[in-house]
């Protein structure tokens, strides 16, 4: 385990899904396969949404993915899943699903801070929309080199 | 002035929304202290207003009689400067 936030082994990038369940599952695959989550977190996640409404999507195409921290979460971790075309998601178009697993109220901050700089940046943005892997992982090393 | 960024859980949404508030905040160059929190903590404290989803907005607001103001994206800065500068002018319109 790096320190790093996302590598090659926690972004995938894909052309469509039928539907935002599925996205979420493929999204999640990178967290569930290295233990850091059961599907018990999936699966709550996808009842947050159904129960809340999509209050996730922080921007166009962007959800912020998660459940209650500790629910089905073994350690910390992030996922990233980017698809080439839209998702709905409850009303909402969603290109970009980042997956947020926490083990507890406070020690997840400091990467998510982190994340959300990289996110709120208009070009580093765009660059994870166009949906190349390469660029991508360039983008965050180069990101997560100055943070 | 104290604002409450709110979600769910308050560890994921409601943290990037007290981020935009944050920022939003210094460029308009105001006092204001923020956090965030999920919602069944945020019934029980008081703050000058709370930031949250439309979704949320009638349970938070059965509960407090300060304003609750609903935010769409939670990461866009203009959107959540918009309705901060209303919050103000309100504020202001309602103390003379």
């Amino acid at each position: 385990m790096t320190d790093r936030l996302f590598d090659s082994s926690n972004i995938n990038v894909i052309d469509d899904a039928d539907t935002w369940q599925s996205a979420l599952q493929q999204a999640s695959e990178p967290l569930l396969a290295s233990k850091a989550i059961t599907q018990l977190y999936v699966n709550k996640m996808i009842e947050n949404v159904q129960s809340n409404g999509p209050y996730m999507v922080l921007s166009d195409y962007f959800a912020l993915m998660h459940a209650r921290p500790g629910e089905g979460v073994n350690s910390m971790g992030m996922s990233l899943l980017v698809s080439r075309n839209p998702i709905d998601l409850e009303g909402k178009q969603v290109k970009i699903f980042l997956i947020m697993a926490a083990v507890d109220n406070s020690s997840h901050l400091k990467s998510l801070q982190q994340v959300t700089s990289i996110f709120m940046d208009r070009k580093a943005y765009e660059t994870i929309l166009n949906g190349n892997k390469n660029e991508i992982l360039a983008l965050f090393k180069q990101k997560e080199a100055v943070a | 002035m104290k604002f409450l960024a709110v979600c769910g859980f308050g560890v994921g949404s409601s943290m990037v929304l007290k981020m935009t508030l944050d920022k939003v905040i210094k460029e308009l160059g105001i006092e204001a202290e923020t956090e965030n929190t999920d919602i069944a903590s945020a019934k029980a404290e008081d703050a000058d207003a709370y930031f949250t989803s439309a979704e949320l907005k009638p349970d938070l607001e059965s509960s407090t009689n300060k304003p609750v103001i609903a935010i769409k994206r939670y990461m866009d800065a203009s959107e959540v400067k918009q309705a901060l500068v209303t919050f103000l002018q309100a504020r202001e319109g309602s103390e003379r």
